[in-house]
């Protein structure tokens, strides 16, 4: 398992390395840099757009510039925000655990209400879990994240005023977890409808499968109750492509909800990445894209290694015993 | 089945929990840390008591150090003018009132102004502030060493170069008369509330003693501007970068304690401001509460009093691109193709006035000035005179315009010019048109009472944003203006240039617009149009408690 696992961290370095590269030459083929930008939205001056860009390094030429941003990541530097002028490490820090706890709440709310909605929905498509588990994943997939937020605020916050409709604390709260709570709802809220729809079908899909095999029916024969003929003996055996579906969403639960925490004004990084794509911050941007990357490839690994552990067929060399 | 039924309220009962336990021990992960108030967290800070104002911004600010600020946008303005202390307090209609400075006058030469400053200003550890801080900041940021976007500010000062760098061998223009007497020399007569009203926004009196140890060529990096300290009317306190930050109110602030204790200002999206207003999450919002036509009911029926401000606040232009379409009869149709009063009605509703110049109207400089009558005929017939060989030209928009811009098309293509829409953003859009890759641009900007606001900076080598073939005319009559003191001569010239703007077209005025201000239920004293000059009079904000 030890040589298996690191043979793939071995294997997804290149990989790192080539998404770093990928996503450099990419922002830089942008068609503005944040000289451009520098006078907000006024016509800046050469002089201005000169001084700026040799004081940021844009005047040097692109591969020399991968290069000095590669060297300062092997040291453990990101380098400074071009914005802010503050280091990438610090903002990025800054931003994780607000999108920990908004897109980690939301998921696993998600996760929480679309497992067994998804094994209503597989073994009792007519009933009404079945119907509720339809309408929600109807709702999930149709409705595009920033209507499910304005529609939440103008409900919740404008018509009924039970929930606040923006940031994470109130000012003068306390910073309390019961403000901090209350402030979640809402934008958690979204985060889970959004990744409902997914999960109900990847488990609706996975247990009607299993429920029509001939062991379930055995199962069903020797009188067993109907629960634990579709929970100990179906859902288990369905468990596999569930996991995956929630693996997937780890680096998204990382790299935060770019829509949602946008509306909100909830700090994560996904308002992060909003910011500094629009204001053309690269540093800012490649710092994401590293913690993005990471996550994701980890992600990758842990769920051969999970795959490998459930299901003995497979080998650690990868082939089928 | 009611065994079943059991289970799965259990389940339920046990999902529930689970989300609860989630959320709590998230939650506790981010709970906010106690201690040093005055320190960047990873996590805003808040004041457990007092009376707070919560502060909505739709775009966030960018470092700190107000003399840094790389996208020079109002949004970092505005957050300056709180922190840090400014000269004077400028209103859109040009008038400018005592704030750090409590009176100015100009030299009989009119090469310099001289500032009496506010005696009981002071920075926020109590140091009281001297013109010899305001002469230390200047020599700070006009040092070359010193690698500062913001010395442009100061390049009118004598002893500068055209980036606002120190010149060797010469004396810069700031001088301490005495501790409370601050005197400016310029390289061109200036006229003082010209002069405020131009650069106020951007110059800052910094706490230069705590900064002195700091090797100028490390100013912009240092840790200072993590927690800086500076003597506006809100102390910091604590930041969560682009997303929120914490001030105090400075009870010492020389024109008055502000009527609240904390200012907390969120970033959140702009279609999200009104309804946080509406639903209590926000006292205020920059800038002015500014409220867009079709919003404004809705502020009305929740109860908000919506005003109509009185002076513009908005200027639309279409640039063009004078190298492409390089026809003065071509620019000329162009002019007469668009139906003004439409687009604007468009834009604007009745807030707008339809303009054939960029100078402010109701000002010294306004004249009745041609404001391009829709005539498609005409438009028309300076086409076929133009010898338009039926070239489709681009014209870049941000999303936000991508109406008007539908609309400028379709006025454009009825009298047989073809056009093809790009929505970009707006950084996109403007580095389009200085390199060239757009034939149009639809902008806005925010206006100031100076004649030569808009166009002083677009016709120069530097910023040939318009394709201008030959600038000599432009710059040899936008010198005229500046060097000009007799105001009646000045108007003249004013004129002069406008008449030949008007003959070349090189960009095609549209309209100005007044802004609509939601007035806060729960903060009173706010000057609602003066946010749109970058300063707001915090001091004079209260808040009931």
């Amino acid at each position: 398992m030890l040589h298996y696992t690191c043979k793939r961290i071995l294997g997804a370095l290149p990989v790192f390395f080539g998404i770093t590269l990928f996503v450099f030459f990419l922002i830089n083929m942008a068609p503005a840099t944040i000289a451009d930008a520098a006078g907000g939205g006024e016509a800046s001056s050469a002089a201005v757009r000169a001084a700026l860009e040799a004081n940021l390094g844009l005047d040097k030429p692109l591969p020399l510039r991968y290069v000095l941003w590669l060297k300062s990541l092997v040291q453990g530097d990101l380098g400074l925000s071009y914005r802010t002028g503050q280091p990438v490490v610090t903002m990025i820090a800054q931003r994780v655990v607000p999108s920990l706890i908004l897109t980690g709440t939301g998921v696993a709310a998600a996760i929480l209400l679309g497992i067994p909605l998804g094994v209503m929905a597989a073994w009792k498509p007519k009933s009404g879990w079945g119907k509720l588990a339809g309408g929600l994943t109807l709702l999930s997939f149709s409705a595009p994240g920033f209507f499910l937020c304005v529609l939440a605020i103008f409900l919740f916050s404008v018509v009924l005023g039970w929930l606040p409709a923006a940031g994470m604390y109130s000012a003068g709260g306390g910073g309390s977890v019961g403000d901090l709570l209350l402030h979640l709802i809402l934008p958690a809220g979204v985060v889970c409808l959004s990744s409902l729809g997914n999960l109900v079908r990847q488990t609706a899909s996975a247990c009607g499968e299993v429920l029509g095999e001939d062991y379930i029916r055995t199962a069903r024969a020797k009188g067993l109750p109907e629960w634990a003929v579709v929970w100990k003996h179906g859902f288990r055996t369905a468990l596999l492509p569930v996991v995956t579906t929630i693996l997937n969403h780890i680096p998204h639960i990382i790299g935060g909800s770019l829509i949602v925490e946008r509306i909100f004004g909830w700090p994560g990084m996904g308002s992060l990445l909003f910011t500094s794509v629009s204001s053309r911050d690269y540093t800012v941007i490649m710092g994401l894209t590293v913690v993005i990357a990471l996550t994701v490839l980890a992600t990758g690994i842990l769920m051969d290694l999970v795959y490998r552990l459930a299901d003995p067929g497979v080998g650690w060399g990868g082939e089928a015993r | 089945m009611e065994k079943k039924r059991s289970v799965f309220g259990r389940l339920a009962a046990l999902a529930l929990a689970a989300v609860l336990l989630c959320s709590l021990v998230l939650s506790g992960c981010g709970s906010q840390p106690t201690g040093d108030e005055t320190q960047t967290s990873d996590q805003p800070q808040q004041t457990a008591e007092g009376v707070n104002v919560n502060y909505g911004l739709s775009n966030p600010w960018d470092s700190l150090m107000p003399y840094y600020s790389v996208s020079g946008s109002n949004y970092s303005r505005i957050i300056y003018d709180k922190i840090y202390d400014r000269l004077a307090y400028v209103q859109p209609d040009g008038t400018c009132l005592p704030r750090a400075a409590e009176k100015w006058e100009s030299t009989e030469d009119g090469h310099a102004i001289v500032f009496t400053l506010n005696q009981k200003a002071a920075f926020h550890d109590g140091t009281p502030v001297t013109a010899q801080h305001w002469v230390e900041t200047f020599q700070l940021i006009t040092d070359p060493a010193c690698e500062i976007l913001g010395k442009t500010a100061l390049s009118c000062l004598t002893g500068t170069d055209d980036t606002g760098a120190a010149v060797a061998g010469e004396t810069l223009g700031v001088e301490a008369v005495d501790d409370y007497t601050l005197k400016l020399s310029f390289k061109q007569p200036t006229i003082p509330e010209e002069f405020l009203v131009d650069k106020n926004r951007d110059i800052y009196v910094l706490p230069t003693y705590l900064l002195k140890d700091i090797p100028a060529d490390q100013v912009v990096e240092s840790d200072f501007w993590r927690k800086p300290i500076g003597s506006g009317p809100c102390k910091f306190v604590s930041e969560v970068s682009g997303s929120n930050l914490v001030l105090e109110a400075n009870k010492d602030y020389q024109l008055g304690a502000p009527g609240f204790d904390t200012l907390t200002i969120t970033v959140m999206d702009k279609s999200n401001l009104l309804t946080a207003l509406i639903s209590g999450d926000l006292d205020y919002y920059a800038f002015g509460g500014n409220v867009s036509e079709e919003n404004k009911t809705v502020a009305e029926q929740a109860g908000f009093t919506v005003e109509e401000g009185t002076t513009p606040t908005n200027f639309y232009e279409l640039m063009l691109n004078c190298a492409t379409i390089d026809s003065v009869d071509l620019r000329q149709a162009i002019n007469k193709a668009l139906d003004k009063e439409l687009l604007c009605q468009q834009s604007a509703g009745t807030r707008g006035t339809v303009t054939g110049s960029s100078i402010l109207p109701d000002t010294p400089y306004s004249s009745p000035a041609v404001t391009g009558t829709y005539d498609p005929a005409g438009a028309e017939a300076l086409v076929a005179k133009s010898g338009y060989d039926g070239k489709t030209f681009s014209l870049a928009c941000t999303s936000q315009r991508a109406s008007l811009a539908a609309l400028v098309q379709q006025d454009l293509e009825a009298v047989g010019i073809k056009v093809e829409i790009e929505t970009v953003d707006s950084a996109t859009m403007f580095a389009g048109m200085s390199d060239g890759t757009y034939d149009m641009g639809l902008a806005s900007h925010t206006p100031t009472t100076l004649p030569l606001w808009f166009t002083a900076s677009r016709f120069t080598e530097e910023n040939n944003i318009f394709h201008v073939p030959d600038l000599a005319p432009y710059t040899e009559m936008l010198s005229a203006v500046n060097e000009e003191t007799d105001e009646t001569n000045r108007i003249a010239l004013v004129d002069e240039f406008e008449a030949y703007l008007t003959e070349e077209m090189p960009f095609i005025p549209l309209w100005f617009s007044n802004a609509l201000h939601v007035h806060s239920k729960t903060v009173t004293g706010i000057d609602y149009a003066a946010s749109s000059s970058c300063n707001e009079n915090v001091w004079e904000w209260v808040k009931a408690q």
